[in-house]
């Protein structure tokens, strides 16, 4: 069957239908929900979602039981999401190996959470990448915390950051105090991978070329995408495109690709902003003295330095 | 094919049996099921079917997709989600296994999936433990799924084929646990007979679901989150009347197995010697032979004692364990499960057998099997004389109702 793989190469060629539609209730301005109309509509119609609960699961489902979406959807639970994709890819292909239905391409496109793929099913999410079905791609959209369950730290909320776990208090100044996990990184290390990728809302054309890049890619894939969430990250609704550029821009969320056994940085700031336009924006930053905003910066330019090495060598290593 | 009559069967010979461990008939009867997608993880002792498995679809046996899991967690998802899709599935787990898949295990039933389970019974931990305690599968005895118990290898391959038709009929649409003692019947060789796959497609054939997640059937949205206020009880309702309807199915589909596969069996109750039974011995699974050996010789002493056999436990037979049992007069349960703190500090076969007999009360004795420690021959015996004394007089040793009978030491 075909690895397809269509680049979209300006907004006029996105196709204007939409499989992630109308009939929910998440916040005003969530970021997930933007991925997630994003991401659909780069994989097309012939695509069965899945999505393990989170507030992609609560928040698209209506007290009047409408569905936002059109195409096959499915809840899997908390720590199912790489299961569930595996189940999936695998009924397909059995079906269609003993001529159970007719051959063609089908995606399967699971949706989860950082609480979700970062924490709970991080070792299903291992699983589903060490097997080798097509067009299976796992998309962990990354708010950076429990947010369906009012805020709560994840692996992947960053250093520094207040959440309802972890408060900035008398005593235990900083909020979180963990260092935000490298998914992405982890899941390209996996033997024979073929396409690993980070993105998040901002290009929107870079989020929807690595969604057909990676359902093209003939094994597993997976894209980490940052979104961010104004309710847990105390930003106003209108910034949620905004923030994704300055996490960009700023150079503390990297972008780039992993295809093939061969790593590249898909967008290089230059120069870089130093961190604090990103932070400053962010309620859950608040309470950080500008000298720790500084420590981030230095931290930042220092993992830069490795980031640009790897995009010159085309090795994944640790920054 | 031609379907045999009933009256055809006493003059077929059965020339087929070969002896293998049930592990490996119940892999003989997902072969005969031509199941797609297969979820393995490995724990004793279940074990030795998914070995069984994988090694038949290397050797090209049959077609399936053989995943091996990160966990038995995204074991059961993983056959959940394939179902769904519209593959036939299986997989399977022991002891402690069960208990970490239980999430994926309680959803598969609300989502009305028809994935078919082996339970090999193992004690749960801890200590860590290879006997054999029934705690493991009764853990889900609450959460929708239909449990069948066999005795043998012979009746854990039917059960297994059976279990898919009754799982995958639209009337019900449930999951199946096919549940064997581990070891005694896992690991131990008897003869079996397996009927060839052209025996069985009319019987079985293939899982067609009603609303399969495919694009190519348009979009559908499953276990979408609900609002309580809107749907919530109607939703537990469907998997009750499923539940209920079961009954009638799995009635019909030992009818018609016995049709294509010439043999019968009664559909949720086996009695041994119950026509004059004074009292009887009820019980599940393997060690039911050797109750029939105990019954046997307490007949010779003159004590009239039956067996009687759960085939399903969910659904309970309610209905048909209290007519065999409404002659007798007392009822004594080999159980080997524990529910400690409930009703009598009993096992739970026990309560839920007394429950059954509600309408019509019977003393009743719980003689527990516990720890994985194997009963021998000559407790089941004394079980038969502790209640035997017990009906009439009305008397037990110090006043006791539950009994540890493979205790060593005092039983307080
Ligand atoms: C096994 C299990 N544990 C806990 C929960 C409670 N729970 C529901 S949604 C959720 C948050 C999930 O967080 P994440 O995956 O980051 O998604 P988000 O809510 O941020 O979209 C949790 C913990 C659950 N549903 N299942
Ligand atoms: S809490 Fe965050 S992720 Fe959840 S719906 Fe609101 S904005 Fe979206």
């Amino acid at each position: 069957m075909s690895g397809e793989r269509r680049q979209f190469k300006s907004v006029k060629e996105v196709p204007p239908e939409d499989y992630y539609t109308s009939g929910r209730r998440t916040c005003a301005g969530c970021g997930p929900a933007l991925a997630y109309r994003l991401v659909l509509k780069a994989a097309g119609v012939n695509t069965v979602v899945l999505g393990p609960t989170g507030c992609m699961y609560v928040a698209n489902a209506h007290q009047f039981l409408t569905s936002p979406y059109a195409i096959p959807w499915f809840h899997t639970q908390l720590g199912g999401g790489g299961a569930a994709g595996v189940g999936t890819a695998a009924a397909f292909r059995a079906l269609m190996k003993k001529g159970k239905r007719r051959l063609e391409d089908v995606n399967v496109v699971v949706f989860g959470g950082d609480g979700g793929f970062a924490d709970i099913g991080f070792a299903g999410l291992s699983m589903g990448m060490s097997y080798d079905y097509p067009r299976l791609l796992y998309v962990l959209y990354d708010n950076e915390s429990y947010a369906n369950t009012g805020i709560q730290a994840s692996s992947t909320t960053p250093w520094g950051a207040t959440t309802t776990f972890t408060p900035s208090g008398k005593v235990r100044r900083i909020g979180n105090e963990r260092m935000k996990k490298n998914v992405a990184l982890i899941m390209a290390a996996h033997p024979g991978v073929r396409y690993v990728a980070t993105a998040t809302l901002w290009p929107p054309l870079d989020l929807m070329n690595k969604v057909s890049k990676g359902l093209g890619s003939g094994g597993p894939s997976f894209i980490h995408v940052l979104v961010p969430c104004p309710k847990g990250w105390f930003t106003p609704p209108d910034l949620t495109v905004e923030l994704s550029r300055l996490a960009v821009e700023t150079g503390l969320w990297v972008l780039w690709e992993h295809e093939n056994g061969r790593f590249r940085l898909t967008y290089k700031p230059s120069p870089r902003k130093h961190v604090k336009n990103y932070m400053q924006l962010q309620g859950r930053f608040a309470h950080l003295p500008a000298s720790e905003i500084d420590m981030i910066e230095e931290v930042t330019e220092r993992e830069w330095e490795i980031w640009a090495e790897m995009d010159r060598t085309g090795k994944l290593m640790v920054p | 094919m031609k379907v045999l009559t009933r009256t055809d069967l006493e003059a077929v010979q059965i020339p087929r049996k070969k002896p293998i461990t049930g592990a490996r008939a119940i892999a003989e009867a997902v072969k005969i099921a031509d199941v797609d997608v297969i979820a393995a993880y490995p724990i004793r002792p279940y074990t030795g079917v998914m070995n069984a498995l994988a090694e038949m679809i290397a050797n090209g046996e049959f077609a399936a997709e053989i995943i091996v899991a990160d966990s038995e967690h995204s074991q059961f998802e993983i056959a959940k989600h394939a179902s769904a899709v519209g593959a036939r599935t299986f997989v399977g787990s022991s002891g402690v296994g069960l208990l970490y898949a239980a999430e994926a295990i309680a959803v598969t039933a609300m989502d009305q999936l028809p994935v078919v389970a082996l339970a090999g019974c193992r004690a749960l931990d801890d200590p860590g433990n290879f006997g054999m305690e029934w705690n493991d599968t009764l853990f889900f005895r609450d959460s929708g799924w239909l449990v069948s118990w066999a005795k043998d290898p012979q009746e854990a391959l039917d059960m297994t084929l059976v279990a898919y038709r009754v799982a995958e009929d639209r009337r019900v649409m449930l999951p199946h646990f096919i549940v064997v003692d581990g070891a005694t019947i896992t690991h131990i060789a008897a003869p079996v007979d397996t009927p060839p796959k052209e025996d069985v497609t009319e019987f079985l054939p293939p899982y067609r679901p009603h609303y399969p997640l495919d694009p190519a059937q348009g979009p559908v949205t499953k276990a979408q989150h609900i609002a309580p206020s809107l749907i919530g009880p109607e939703q537990r309702k469907h998997v009750d009347v499923a539940m209920k309807r079961s009954r009638d199915v799995i009635a019909e589909a030992w009818r018609d197995y016995a049709d294509y596969v010439r043999r019968t069996y009664d559909p949720f109750i086996e009695t041994f010697h119950m026509d004059d039974a004074e009292i009887a011995l009820v019980t599940m699974g393997a060690y039911t032979v050797n109750a029939l050996h105990a019954v046997k010789e307490v007949r010779r002493d003159g004590i009239k004692a039956g067996v009687v056999r759960l085939r399903y436990f969910r659904p309970f037979p309610a209905w048909d364990l209290e007519k065999v049992l409404s002659g007798v007069g007392g009822i004594g349960v080999l159980d080997f499960s524990y529910s400690f703190g409930s009703p009598d500090s009993a096992g739970v076969v026990f309560n839920e057998v007394r429950a059954a007999m509600y309408g019509n009360p019977k003393p009743a004795l719980d003689f527990l099997f516990l720890g994985g420690r194997e009963p021998k021959p000559a407790d089941f015996v004394k079980a038969l004389k502790v209640l035997h004394k017990y009906v009439r007089t009305g008397d037990t040793p110090e006043g006791k109702r539950v009994f540890w009978l493979t205790l060593r030491g005092e039983d307080v």
